[in-house]
């Protein structure tokens, strides 16, 4: 209002403070001369558009898509098998062995997946059993046999009459005895 | 539906609920609220678990458990003879897992008994608890202290040291 002359800024700081009185009209309302700070038409329906800066994400984002992604891939066909065999091929219930009957080694367990893979790939636990034992057979002979290799070193050594530590001498036919022929020489 | 526990082995007390003796015209609540449960939560699931035994009822397994023969202990093997040292060391191992679940077994009892009983356990369950006691005083006795690597040896040796104790305190 700097054009405006002392008068004139009166009667509009006037109509500012109380424009309802009947010297302000509609028509100054609402060409906006008189102004109306108090009421002012807030909406935040597309707001003003603003620019925000912020550190890439893409590269997080994309981490985790990718990791939901691997994860899924065996997640999703390894529970959806698990469910179909818990709902079709349930638990087995316990029960007593026939007198007779020997069960096979994977029938001890109770799970089905853990009896298919007690069948398919695991040896039986008293193969693995025989298997120890069989290791602990040849780990035996091993060293009885070591003892016994030592007391004969022992023997031979000590004895001498037996093959070994035989250390190989010259044959005395081959001694020249002809200077110690006569006993004048 | 899973086998019910041993009835036999966690007694329950008889019940002291009084019948119905209903007095006012007014509904009672705790009925329209176990009603609600009942149709909002027990049938879907009952329901769910009949499709699903119907359903495997077709591919019926059983199992078994094993049963081990007994071979000769530690004190019965020869000096030297690696095999019936390993073979009684395996059937110490069993006998141990055996040991632990039977503990288990009695402090499961005494447990459920404090449950049932509430602030009187200690004079009502008292031959479950005498029974615990007991049961983990010999349990301490054989197998505390073996540390990680307890074998049968080591236990045999144990109970050495015990049997020394002993006659050396009554002698």
């Amino acid at each position: 209002m700097v054009g405006m002359s002392v008068l004139r800024s009166a009667a509009a700081f006037a109509a500012r403070l109380s424009p309802l009185k009947s010297g302000n009209n509609a028509a100054n309302v609402l060409t906006r001369a008189i102004q109306r700070t108090d009421k002012v038409a807030v909406r935040w329906g597309h707001g003003k558009k603003m620019f925000v800066i912020k550190p890439t994400d893409f590269y997080d984002r994309r981490f985790l898509r990718l990791l939901q992604y691997y994860i899924l891939l065996t997640g999703i066909p390894m529970a959806v098998i698990v469910t179909c065999v818990n709902v079709f091929a349930g638990e087995a219930e316990l029960a007593e062995a026939p007198e007779d009957y020997e069960p096979e080694h994977w029938e001890y367990y109770k799970h089905p997946i853990t009896r298919w893979i007690a069948r398919n790939f695991y040896d039986s636990p008293v193969k693995d059993y025989e298997k120890m034992m069989a290791a602990i057979q040849i780990e035996k002979e091993k060293a009885d046999m070591r003892l016994t290799q030592l007391e004969v070193r022992r023997q031979m050594r000590t004895k001498g009459d037996g093959p070994w530590f035989q250390v190989g001498t010259l044959n005395k036919e081959l001694i020249d005895y002809s200077p110690k022929a006569t006993p004048d020489n | 539906m899973p086998t019910d526990f041993d009835k036999g082995a966690y007694p329950e007390p008889p019940r002291q609920t009084p019948a119905v003796d209903k007095q006012t015209a007014l509904p009672n609540p705790a009925l329209i609220l176990s009603k609600l449960f009942y149709y909002s939560v027990d049938l879907p699931v009952t329901t769910f678990r009949d499709a699903v035994d119907s359903i495997r009822a077709k591919n019926k397994s059983v199992y078994y458990h094993q049963k081990f023969r007994r071979v000769p202990d530690l004190t019965e093997c020869q000096q030297g003879d690696y095999l019936c040292y390993y073979e009684a060391e395996m059937q110490w191992r069993r006998d141990y897992k055996v040991d632990q679940e039977i503990v288990k077994v009695v402090q499961e009892r005494m447990r459920a008994c404090h449950q049932r009983e509430g602030a009187s356990y200690q004079q009502n369950c008292a031959k479950e608890i005498e029974q615990f006691n007991e049961a983990t005083k010999n349990f301490q006795s054989r197998y505390g202290d073996l540390g990680a690597y307890g074998s049968g040896r080591k236990c045999l040796m144990k109970q050495k040291e015990r049997m020394m104790a002993a006659q050396a305190s009554s002698a």
